[in-house]
C-alpha cells in the first residue's frame, strides 16, 4: 500500500513538473504576442541609432557666460526648479598674486549662481585684481567608459548605440548609485520623478534633425554639436577637432570623456 | 518504508524547497522582465523610442524662417547671425504650432545686457559696454536688434 | 516648468563653504541615514554569524552558551536589513528589477542574490538543522498555536533518532563552513560598493571592503556580548564568565586588527596627500569632529582597546563584577563607535564636493523618511524581532535535548532546561 502511494505521488510530481515546463514557453509566446500589440508605434520614422554617433564639444574661449544654454535646457527638458541641472556654466576667477609673495598666481575662485541660468553678476573684485577669468559650460562628459552605466544595478542607464548616455525613467529604481559614481556631478535625483536624470543631448531633438537646446541658443557657438558618422570636414565639430588642442576633465580616473574642452585652465575640475 | 531517492527525509524536504524556490524565481523572471530588454544592450530597448518621442519646447531657427523670412534674412546677414531667434525670444515651439502675439517673448533690453554688459570674465573679442556709462535709456533707440550696427 | 502639483523641490541651500557642483547643493545628501543603517545592520549580522561559527567550525567550546543567541541575533537583524534600502529607493515598487535584470557590472546588483542566499541557504538552513530535533520535541509537548508553529517548522520530518541528529550536526557543520565566506560576501560587497566609486576619494580605495568587514566582525561580537548580558540580566541569572571572557578576547583581537587597518588607511592618506586631501582633511576636522574624533576614534576604538586590553593582561586580578562592567561598557562603546564609523564613511563622503573645492553641512531632520525617528525605529525593530525569537526558540520553559555536540554540565547558561 505504502509503495503504491509513494509511486503515485512520484508520478504526480513528475507530471506537474512536465506540465510546468511546457507551460513556460507557451506563456512566453502569449506574452510576446500581446506585447507586440501594446508596443507604441511612436518611434521616429527612419531613425536608426547605429547610423549616428552624436558628440558635443565645448570651446571655452568663446563662452560669454550669458547662461542662455542653462536656461534653455531647464525649459526644454522640464527640469525642476532648485539645485537640479542637466547643464550649467561655471565661472573661474584667478586673481593676481600678492606683490612680493613670489607666487605665480593668486587665489582661484569658482562660482555658479543658480547654475548660471540668469547670467552672471559682476565679478566680486575689481578687474585690476584679476589675472584670468573665464566661463566653463559643464554637461555630461559622454564617457567612453562611463562609471555611471557601470554601476547601475538594474540596467536603467545605458550607452545608447548613437553616443548619448541615457536613463530609462520607467525602469530606474532611484537608488542614486549612478549619481554617486559620476565624477563630474552631472546627474541628479529628480524630486518629481524620483529617478535619476541627466543631460540626454536632447535626444528627442537630435533624433529629428534638430540641435540640442543649449547648442541652439548659444550666441557664440561655444557649444558645438555634431555627428561623427555623418560630418564633412567643414562641419563645426570637425573644424573644432582640427583647430584646437583639447583637454578632458579628470583624465586620471580613466573614464575617457568624449566631451573635449578647448581653452580651459588647469584649475578646472 | 522505502524512501524516495534514498535520501534522508530532512534532506529531501529541503531539496524540494530549493527546487521550488528556483522554479518560482525562473517563472517570475519570465514574466517580470520587460519584453524589449536586451535588444541593444543591458537595458529596455523601447526606452530609446520613448525618450525620442518627447515634446519639444524650442522650435529651432529654421522653424522661424517659415513665417518670418525678412527678419531671418536680416539676422543672418549681420553681426547677430550666430544667434538663434530663440536665444532672445525664448522657446518657440508653442508659438510655431499656434502663432499668436502672446505666446512668444518680444524680448526686452535685459536680454541685450545679459550678453553685452561688461564683465572681466568675458573674452576680449566680445563687444561689451558698461551700461551706466554707455547709455541709460533703451538699447533699441540706437540699435536694431536684428542688425545691431544699424540705427533705426 | 515645475510640476505644479508637487511643489516639493528643496530650494534652500544647505550651509556650504567654497564651491560645490550645482547638483550637489541639495539640503540632504543623496545617501542619508538609511544608507548608514544598512551596512551597520548587515555588519552586525555578519559579525554575529562569524561568532556563532567559531563554535561550530573552530570548536571553541567556551562560546556554546551564546551559540543559539548569536544565530537568532543574526537572523533577526538580517530580516530587517532590506528595510532601509527599500525606504530609500525612489521607486521601491520596482525593487524586484534587481533580481530580474541584475546588471552584473554593478556591485549593487548582487544584493538580491547574496541576501537571498545568505538568508535561505545559510542562516535559515543552519538554524533549522540545529533546531530540528527540538522542533519535533516541542511540537509534541507544547499546546495551542505555538505547538502548531513548531509542527510547521519541522516541515513534516519527525525523525528524532540519533542517526538523523548526527546527520543534522554534520550538515550544520558544512553550512557553517559555507557560511563564513557568505558572511564576508554579504558585508564585503557593501564595502566594495563604496570602495569602487573612483569619483569619490573618500570612498574609492582598496581598503574599504576590508575595513567594512573587520568593523563588522567587531560590531557583531560586541552585539552578542550586549545581547547575552542583557538577556541574562532580564532572566536574573548569572553570566557564564568563561564564555564572556572568551568573547571579550575575540572582541579585543578583532578590534586590534580593525583599528590597525583603519589607522593604516589614515596614515596612507595623510602621507601621500593626494589631490583631494586638503578638502577631505578640512571636512573631517570641521564637519565630522564629533562623529569621527570623539565617536569613532576615542569612544569607539581607543577606550574599548584600553579596557579590553587591560582585561587580557590582568584578567585574573579583576573581580567578576568589574569585568562584567568593563565588557558591557566596551561592547556599548564599540556598537556606538561602529555606527559612527558608518556615518563617517557614508555621510562624510557626501559632505565635500567632487569639485574638491567645497564643504557642506548636514542637519538631520527629525521626522521624514531619512530622519532621526525613522533611524531609531529601524534600529529598535531587530531587537523587537529578537525578543519574539527568544520567546519562541530560546525560552527557558521549553525542554531541549541540547544541540550537538553535547555540552558538559556546569555553569548556568542560556540553555533552556534539560527535559
Amino acid at each position: 500500500m505504502k509503495n503504491k502511494v509513494s509511486r503515485r505521488n512520484l508520478l504526480g510530481r513528475i507530471g506537474a513538473a512536465v506540465a510546468g515546463l511546457l507551460a513556460a514557453p507557451a506563456a512566453k509566446a502569449a506574452k510576446t504576442i500581446t506585447q507586440k500589440v501594446l508596443v507604441s508605434a511612436n518611434a521616429p520614422k527612419d531613425y536608426d541609432p547605429s547610423k549616428h554617433r552624436w558628440v558635443m564639444a565645448v570651446d571655452a574661449n568663446r563662452c560669454i557666460g550669458c547662461g542662455f544654454c542653462a536656461e534653455a535646457c531647464k525649459k526644454e527638458n522640464h527640469v525642476p526648479e532648485g539645485p537640479y541641472f542637466r547643464t550649467w556654466v561655471e565661472r573661474y576667477i584667478i586673481t593676481k598674486p600678492k606683490p612680493g609673495s613670489g607666487a605665480a598666481r593668486g587665489e582661484t575662485l569658482v562660482d555658479c549662481p543658480d547654475g548660471g541660468i540668469h547670467g552672471y553678476p559682476e565679478a566680486p573684485m575689481p578687474k585690476e585684481e584679476i589675472q584670468h577669468s573665464f566661463f566653463v559650460p559643464k554637461l555630461c562628459n559622454l564617457c567612453k567608459h562611463s562609471p555611471c552605466v557601470q554601476v547601475c544595478p538594474v540596467g536603467a542607464t545605458f550607452d545608447a548605440p548613437d553616443g548619448a548616455v541615457l536613463i530609462d525613467p520607467k525602469y530606474c529604481i532611484g537608488c542614486g548609485f549612478c549619481i554617486q559614481a559620476c565624477p563630474y556631478g552631472c546627474r541628479f535625483l529628480s524630486p518629481v520623478t524620483k529617478t535619476a536624470e541627466k543631460c540626454t543631448l536632447c535626444y528627442h531633438r537630435i533624433t529629428r534633425g534638430l540641435k540640442p537646446a543649449c547648442v541652439e541658443v548659444c550666441p557664440t557657438q561655444a557649444r558645438i554639436f555634431g555627428d561623427l558618422k555623418n560630418s564633412k570636414p567643414d562641419d563645426p565639430i570637425q573644424q573644432f577637432y582640427q583647430n584646437n588642442l583639447v583637454t578632458s576633465l579628470k583624465p586620471h580616473l580613466g573614464t575617457e570623456p568624449r566631451l573635449f574642452y578647448a581653452g580651459i585652465d588647469k584649475e578646472v575640475r | 518504508m522505502r524512501r524516495v531517492f534514498q535520501m534522508p527525509p530532512q534532506l529531501f524536504r529541503i531539496f524540494l524547497l530549493v527546487v521550488g524556490v528556483v522554479v518560482a524565481y525562473s517563472i517570475a523572471r519570465y514574466f517580470l522582465t520587460p519584453p524589449s530588454f536586451g535588444e541593444y544592450g543591458w537595458y529596455r530597448g523601447a526606452a530609446l523610442a520613448e525618450l525620442a518621442t518627447r515634446d519639444r519646447v524650442y522650435a529651432g531657427k529654421k522653424a522661424c524662417e517659415e513665417c518670418h523670412p525678412d527678419e531671418f534674412q536680416k539676422l543672418t546677414k549681420h553681426e547677430h547671425k550666430s544667434l538663434a531667434c530663440e536665444s532672445c525670444h525664448g522657446p518657440g515651439e508653442g508659438h510655431a504650432d499656434d502663432p499668436r502675439k502672446d505666446n512668444i517673448d518680444r524680448s526686452s533690453f535685459a536680454a541685450c545686457l545679459r550678453c553685452h554688459e561688461a564683465n572681466p570674465s568675458r573674452p576680449k573679442w566680445h563687444k561689451q559696454i558698461v551700461s551706466k556709462d554707455h547709455y541709460t535709456g533703451k538699447c533699441t533707440e540706437c540699435h536694431v536688434p536684428h542688425s545691431p550696427s544699424e540705427t533705426p | 516648468m515645475t510640476n505644479t502639483l508637487t511643489n516639493i523641490v528643496e530650494e534652500v541651500m544647505p550651509h556650504f563653504e567654497g564651491y560645490a557642483y550645482p547638483n550637489e547643493a541639495t539640503l540632504q545628501p543623496l545617501w542619508s541615514v538609511l544608507i548608514v543603517l544598512y551596512p551597520y545592520i548587515t555588519g552586525l549580522v555578519a559579525g554575529a554569524f562569524i561568532m556563532a561559527s567559531l563554535v561550530r567550525v573552530f570548536n571553541v567550546k567556551a562560546l556554546e552558551p551564546v551559540y543559539r543567541l548569536s544565530m537568532l541575533t543574526a537572523f533577526a537583524f538580517l530580516l530587517c536589513a532590506p528595510l532601509p534600502l527599500l525606504f530609500h529607493l525612489g521607486h521601491p515598487e520596482r525593487c524586484f528589477e534587481v533580481m530580474m535584470t541584475p546588471h552584473l557590472t554593478s556591485p549593487m546588483a548582487i544584493f538580491g542574490f547574496v541576501y537571498a542566499w545568505y538568508l535561505m541557504a545559510v542562516l535559515l538552513l543552519e538554524l533549522w538543522f540545529d533546531y530540528r530535533r527540538d522542533f519535533v520535541a516541542w511540537s509534541e509537548s507544547t499546546p495551542g498555536f505555538q505547538g502548531l508553529l513548531y509542527r510547521l517548522f519541522t516541515v513534516g520530518v519527525m525523525d528524532e533518532s540519533d542517526a538523523s541528529v548526527q546527520l543534522d550536526h554534520k550538515i550544520g557543520h558544512i553550512l557553517s563552513v559555507v557560511g563564513i565566506p557568505s558572511a564576508f560576501l554579504l558585508h564585503g560587497y557593501v564595502g566594495f560598493i563604496f570602495g569602487s566609486v573612483k569619483a569619490n576619494p573618500w570612498w574609492g580605495n582598496v581598503l574599504m571592503p576590508i575595513i567594512f568587514i573587520m568593523s563588522a566582525m567587531v560590531s557583531g561580537i560586541a552585539l552578542c556580548v550586549f545581547n547575552y548580558m542583557v538577556l541574562t540580566w532580564i532572566r536574573r541569572k548569572t553570566v557564564d564568565m568563561k564564555c564572556l571572557d572568551v568573547m571579550g578576547m575575540y572582541l579585543f583581537y578583532a578590534l586590534v586588527v580593525d583599528a590597525a587597518i583603519e589607522a593604516l588607511d589614515w596614515i596612507h592618506r595623510i602621507y601621500s596627500a593626494e589631490e583631494g586631501f586638503q578638502v577631505m582633511q578640512y571636512m573631517a576636522r570641521e564637519k565630522l569632529f564629533y562623529t569621527l574624533s570623539l565617536g569613532q576614534v576615542a569612544c569607539g576604538t581607543l577606550i574599548p582597546l584600553f579596557l579590553l586590553g587591560l582585561l587580557q593582561l590582568i584578567r585574573r586580578r579583576v573581580p567578576e563584577i568589574q569585568r562584567r562592567r568593563m565588557y558591557f561598557s566596551s561592547a556599548m562603546l564599540i556598537l556606538i563607535g561602529v555606527l559612527a564609523m558608518r556615518w563617517n564613511v557614508v555621510i562624510g563622503g557626501q559632505l565635500f564636493s567632487k569639485s574638491l573645492r567645497g564643504v557642506m553641512g548636514y542637519k538631520m531632520e527629525f521626522t521624514g523618511l531619512e530622519g532621526w525617528l525613522m533611524g531609531g525605529v529601524l534600529l529598535c525593530l531587530p531587537f523587537v524581532i529578537l525578543t519574539v525569537f527568544v520567546k519562541l526558540f530560546l525560552s527557558e520553559r521549553l525542554p531541549t535535548g541540547g544541540h550537538v555536540p553535547p555540552r558538559d554540565a556546569g555553569a548556568q547558561t542560556l540553555r533552556p532546561a534539560r527535559s
